[in-house]
C-alpha cells in the first residue's frame, strides 16, 4: 500500500476514535483501534508521523494512548520529536511525565539527556527515579555519577544502586575515595562485580558493620576466587558476626562444596552443628552421607 | 543432636528436589521489594539475608542467580539460546549486521508470545526472569553489533519486566504492563523488518 494511503487510513483510524461515543465496549474497542493506529505508525515517514502523533498527544486522549505516542516518538530521528518528548517531561506530571522521561533515555539523544538534569532537580522523588532509570537505559554513566556527587540521603543512595546496575566501578570507586563506604556502595559493589574493592572491604576490620555488609555481598559476585576467599575469612573470623557472614556468603554464592569442607574440618561441636544446617538449607548433594555419619556418631 | 538430625532429616526429605521454601520466598521478596523501588511507591521491607537496602538491580542479579537455578526444578522447557556470534567487525558502523537482526527478531517475537501467554493471576515470576535473562543476552549483543538504538530499547524492557516479575503487583496493573510490552515488542519488530540491515555480516 502507498505510504500516503497507509497515513491516510492511520489518521482515519484515530480520528474515528476520537468521535466515537458508544457505551463502555465500544470505548474500549475504539481504544484498541487507536492503538492498533499507533503501533502502524512507525512506518510511515517522519513528516507523516510527527504531527499524527502530537494531535494524539494534545487531544483528549487517555494515558495510555498518548505513553505509546510517546514511544513512537522516541522512535523518530527528528529534532521535533525530541523537543516534544522534553516537553512533556518538563510540564507533564505522573505517569506521562515519567513516561515522556524513560522515552528519551530509549532515544537517546545526548542534547535532550543533558536536559535531564534539569527535570531531575525541578521534578519529585518519580520524577528523579524516573531520570536516573532513563540514564540507565542511555548508559550515560558520567551523568549518574554527576547527579551522586551532589545528591544526597536516598538520592545519594539511589543514583550510587543505578551506578551499581550500569556496571560504572570506576565511578563507584571514585564516590568511596570521597564520601567513604558505605551500605549503598557495597551494595552497588556487588551488583557490578566488582570482587577486588569488596575484597578490600572484607578484609579491613576497622568498621565491623561495614565489613560483615562486604562479606556477604561478595556472595552476589560468586565465583572460585569468592568462594574460597570466603572460606578463608570464615576460618580466620574472631567473632561470630564476622563467621556468620561468611556463612551468609557462601550461602548466596552457592558454595556447599565450602562448607562442607568446613564441616569436615571444624572440630567445636555448635560450630559443626551451623554449618550442618547451613547444608541442608543449601539442599547439598553430601547432605546424606553426612547425615549418615551423624547418626553413627562420626561427627 | 540425634533431635535436631531427625528434624533436619525430615526437612530434607520434604524438600527432596526443590528449592528450600523460604529462600524462594526471600527470592520472591527481593522481587517485590525490588519492584517497589522500581515504583518508587510502597517502602522496602527489612530483609535479614542480603546486605541492606537491595535494589533491582540486585535483586535480578541474585534471583537470576538462585532463580534460574531453581527454574531447573521447575520446568524442563529451556529457551533456545539464538543469540547470534557475530564478531564485531562491521566496517558500517550504522548498520546492523543481518544475523543479528534475523536472531532479534526472533527473541522480541518470542517474547511476544510468552508475553501473551502469561496468567496475570498466576505466578509468573520465573516466566518473566527468563525473558529477563534472553533480554539481557540480545541487549548485550545489541551493544556488539552496531545498534546502540536496539540495545537502549532492550534495556528500557528490563525495568518493566522486573515489575511485571512481582508477586505483589495487582492483575490489572500487569495487564497493563503486559500491554505496553506487547505495544513496544510489535512497534520494534514492525520497526525491524522495515530497516535495512548488512547481510554481508551475516552469519
Amino acid at each position: 500500500m502507498k505510504t500516503l494511503a497507509k497515513c491516510f487510513l492511520i489518521a482515519s483510524a484515530l480520528s474515528f476514535a476520537a468521535n466515537s461515543t458508544a457505551q463502555s465496549d465500544a470505548s474500549r474497542g475504539a481504544e484498541e483501534l487507536k492503538i492498533a493506529a499507533m503501533e502502524a505508525l512507525i512506518t510511515a515517514p517522519p513528516d507523516r508521523a510527527l504531527p499524527l502523533v502530537n494531535k494524539v498527544l494534545a487531544g483528549d486522549n487517555s494515558n495510555e494512548l498518548k505513553g505509546r505516542a510517546l514511544f513512537i516518538l522516541s522512535q523518530i530521528d527528528r529534532p521535533e520529536a525530541q523537543e516534544t518528548l522534553l516537553k512533556f517531561a518538563r510540564e507533564s506530571s505522573g505517569e506521562l511525565q515519567e513516561e515522556a522521561i524513560r522515552m528519551i533515555g530509549i532515544g537517546g539523544d545526548p542534547g535532550t539527556l543533558s536536559a535531564l538534569k534539569s527535570v531531575y532537580e525541578s521534578g519529585n522523588s518519580e520524577a528523579r527515579e524516573a531520570v536516573l532509570e532513563a540514564l540507565m537505559i542511555a548508559g550515560d554513566k558520567k551523568a549518574v555519577f554527576e547527579i551522586a556527587l551532589t545528591a544526597t540521603g536516598d538520592d545519594y543512595e539511589e543514583a550510587v544502586d543505578m551506578l551499581g546496575v550500569m556496571d560504572a566501578r570506576d565511578e563507584l570507586r571514585d564516590l568511596r575515595a570521597r564520601n567513604g563506604a558505605s551500605e549503598a556502595l557495597i551494595d552497588a559493589y556487588a551488583i557490578s562485580g566488582d570482587f577486588d574493592e569488596l575484597r578490600k572491604m572484607a578484609l579491613d576490620g576497622s568498621d565491623p558493620g561495614i565489613q560483615a555488609q562486604a562479606i556477604e555481598a561478595m556472595g552476589i559476585v560468586g565465583g572460585d576466587e569468592v568462594n574460597s576467599t570466603l572460606v578463608q575469612i570464615y576460618r580466620d573470623a574472631t567473632t561470630e558476626d564476622i563467621r556468620e557472614a561468611a556463612l551468609d556468603g557462601m550461602l548466596i554464592s552457592g558454595h556447599d562444596e565450602g562448607v562442607l569442607e568446613l564441616y569436615r574440618t571444624t572440630e567445636d561441636p555448635a560450630l559443626k552443628k551451623a554449618l550442618l544446617e547451613m547444608l541442608v538449607i543449601m539442599d547439598s548433594d553430601e547432605v546424606w552421607n553426612i547425615i549418615d555419619s551423624a547418626l553413627e556418631g562420626g561427627l | 543432636m540425634k533431635d535436631d538430625t531427625d528434624e533436619l532429616i525430615a526437612r530434607h526429605r520434604e524438600n527432596v528436589h526443590k528449592a528450600p521454601p523460604h529462600l524462594v520466598q526471600q527470592w520472591h521478596d527481593a522481587i517485590d521489594d525490588a519492584a517497589a523501588l522500581e515504583r518508587g511507591r510502597v517502602a522496602v521491607r527489612q530483609r535479614a539475608w542480603t546486605p541492606g537496602s537491595l535494589f533491582w538491580g540486585m535483586a535480578v542479579t541474585a534471583a537470576l542467580a538462585l532463580g534460574v537455578a531453581i527454574g531447573v526444578f521447575v520446568s524442563d522447557d529451556t529457551t533456545p539460546n539464538i543469540v547470534p556470534t557475530i564478531a564485531h567487525n562491521s566496517a558500517q558502523h550504522d548498520v546492523v549486521p543481518a544475523a543479528f537482526s534475523r536472531g532479534l527478531q526472533y527473541h522480541l517475537r518470542e517474547s511476544r508470545q510468552q508475553l501473551s501467554a502469561l496468567d496475570v493471576d498466576a505466578d509468573r515470576t520465573m516466566l518473566v526472569l527468563q525473558l529477563i535473562e534472553q533480554n539481557r543476552l540480545f541487549e548485550s549483543a545489541a551493544d556488539k553489533n552496531n545498534a546502540p538504538n536496539l540495545a537502549r530499547v532492550l534495556r528500557a524492557f528490563e525495568p518493566i519486566l522486573l515489575r511485571l516479575a512481582a508477586t505483589d503487583i495487582a492483575p490489572e496493573d500487569a495487564t497493563a504492563l503486559k500491554a505496553q510490552l506487547t505495544f513496544e515488542l510489535n512497534v520494534m519488530l514492525t520497526k525491524l523488518a522495515s530497516e535495512p540491515s548488512d547481510e554481508a555480516h551475516s552469519t
